[in-house]
């Protein structure tokens, strides 16, 4: 549940535009950071913040690709396979991943460390094959430092 | 040639606002405050100073398709959106001298007589737009945003809103919808966005590259500019290529600058024991170029004559080792996933060019294959309700046209040749 002064945190920034519902985006990645994903509740504290119904949140948060309407991994990794990653090896990083993990593409890892999942373009086209691990960008991967990508953020999510 | 936009790259952090002001920043800003809109407009009208986000239109023209006597409120919106495979440019100016994109803002937003401005910034590039976010606080308590700006009587917030993924939402009017709230589907058109934008408002979307040059524009004018220009260019450009080359990067060169200079002195040619093939100009939605056309000089008109797009000048360069199909496919893949769904030749039509796509490089191609792709490209792009599925179809379609043998080889061979060659 939202704390009071998350809420009020809120209510200033969605006050910023001149229509409520322009302050949904933020808001749904606000409550995605706190929540893991967009559960259900998130999706209802937002509607009574942004005066949208829960539907109208649920056709954002299914449209927007940096929201996530289930369950993640406590870092989610984005690998990008646009072209230049393509090139560089981005289809071998997704197959080792998936075997490190355990899970598929977007699914969660067996530890609940992380999710990884391809994504488009991250604009690291000149470090490629690229990756965000949460909002940290990873350049020049390959499938052995992938490897020690992943068990350091398993390591972060037990410590 | 001097740097211009890349002047502040040099130093190991981004400046902060004493260290920007200390290089001359905030100058121009001065220089604008003192001077009408309409010699301003003049100024980069003459320079020809045309959009970077990849549409190219005249920045000149659009300021006069508004007009001076547009309704209030209206609205200024950066375009941050940078999601176009192959282009890194947008990136460096957001990281690396927020501040200059601030004055670029504010500068622009007096010409524009503008009464809110936000920054429009990719979901992907967060840390970006803290970057951003506090130097508009830097900004905002040096009295330089917000009200009454250095006493000039002239009032302009400045908003960063940072977006939630999907390369439409680069689209103008997309970004419209995204920026109020809603999906990002593109909008019909007329109204245009300068008639009827944010919130029914007249507002003006511009590239963040296109913009950080109207600072340097007002206080150098255009004589200054236009001779940073070389082969018919003008001004500098930041040109980036990535692939397979040797040394992918970015740098601001003059507008002009040839695509043989860029692949092979700048980015180090091809990798070891390639040859180039072919590269795509200006980011993914762009047509093949070849060989024979690396004299062209990089600048829209150059490119356009050689029958491609200028785009965003992100060159892709495909090497002799990889398989053009396999190519083909990693840029048509990224189309099949950022379509909107909107309409439906884009949203079915994609995939299932993608679908033939794949079962030729996997060796499953039919006869009659390569001319039922034609077929659906010449019908998709036209039929589709914005600019994205024509953007996708343009490299597909240049693609399947040269690299035609070597798809009719897949065919019949029943395999890749490129497989287990190398």
């Amino acid at each position: 549940m939202l704390t009071d002064h998350e809420r009020s945190h809120l209510e200033e920034h969605i006050a910023r535009y001149p229509e409520r519902r322009a302050g949904a985006i933020y808001t749904l990645q606000f409550l995605q950071q706190k929540y893991g994903y967009l559960r259900d509740e998130a999706l209802a504290e937002a509607s009574d913040l942004c005066g949208l119904s829960v539907t109208q949140l649920d056709e954002l948060a299914t449209f927007y690709s940096l929201l996530l309407r289930r369950p993640a991994g406590r870092t989610v990794v984005r690998i990008c396979d646009s072209i230049a990653c393509h090139l560089a090896g981005a289809p071998a990083l997704l197959a080792e991943a998936q075997r490190l993990t355990g899970a598929p593409l977007g699914g969660v890892s067996q530890d609940g460390s992380v999710t990884v999942m391809p994504h488009v373009c991250l604009g690291l086209c000149d470090r490629a094959p690229a990756a965000l691990a949460g909002e940290r960008e990873v350049g020049g991967l390959d499938p052995v430092s992938l490897g020690e990508l992943l068990v350091s953020l398993k390591a972060e999510a037990e410590g | 040639m001097e740097q211009v936009l890349t002047r502040n790259f040099r130093l190991p952090q981004p400046p902060g606002l004493a260290d920007y002001r200390a290089g001359g920043g905030y100058e121009a800003l001065k220089v604008a405050l003192g001077q009408e809109p309409e010699a301003m407009i003049e100024m980069v009208d003459k320079t020809g100073l045309r959009g970077y986000g990849g549409a190219g239109f005249p920045l000149a023209r659009k300021w006069r398709a508004r007009g001076a006597n547009a309704p209030h409120p209206r609205y200024l919106v950066m375009n941050v959106d940078e999601t176009e495979p192959g282009s890194f440019k947008d990136r460096q100016l957001l990281y690396r001298d927020p501040h200059q994109v601030i004055e670029a803002v504010l500068v622009t937003g007096f010409i524009e007589r503008a009464d809110h401005a936000y920054v429009f910034v990719r979901g992907e590039y967060a840390e970006g737009a803290r970057r951003l976010e506090h130097a508009v606080a830097e900004a905002r308590e040096a009295g330089l945003v917000g009200r009454n700006i250095l006493g000039s009587g002239f009032d302009l917030d400045i908003d960063v809103h940072l977006s939630a993924g999907r390369y439409i939402c680069g689209e103008e009017t997309a970004l419209l919808n995204a920026l109020e709230g809603r999906r990002g589907n593109p909008r019909a058109k007329p109204p245009m966005p300068f008639e009827k934008g944010l919130w029914g408002a007249p507002t003006l979307v511009h590239n963040i590259e296109t913009l950080c040059h109207v600072p340097h524009i007002v206080t150098r004018g255009p004589d200054w500019f236009n001779g940073q220009g070389v082969n018919g260019g003008h001004g500098t450009k930041l040109y980036s290529v990535c692939g397979e080359v040797k040394r992918p990067g970015f740098w601001e060169l003059p507008m002009g600058t040839t695509a043989r200079e860029l692949i092979y002195e700048h980015a180090g040619g091809p990798l070891d024991g390639q040859e180039l093939v072919a590269f795509l100009p200006g980011g993914a939605s762009t047509a093949f170029m070849l060989p024979e056309h690396l004299d062209t000089p990089m600048h829209f008109d150059a490119v356009a004559a050689a029958g491609s797009r200028f785009g965003t000048c992100g060159i892709i360069a495909l090497g002799s080792a990889t398989c053009p199909l396999d190519f083909m496919i990693g840029i048509h893949k990224f189309f099949v996933r950022e379509s909107c769904g909107f309409c439906t030749p884009c949203r079915d039509g994609l995939p299932y060019l993608n679908t033939l796509l794949e079962r030729i490089e996997a060796g499953q191609g039919r006869p009659g294959d390569l001319e039922l792709m034609l077929e659906l490209c010449a019908k998709i792009a036209p039929n589709s309700f914005c600019a994205f599925a024509p953007g996708a179809i343009m490299p597909l379609e240049s693609g399947l046209k040269i690299f035609g043998d070597v798809i009719r080889a897949h065919i019949e061979n029943g395999a890749c040749p490129y497989r287990g060659a190398h």
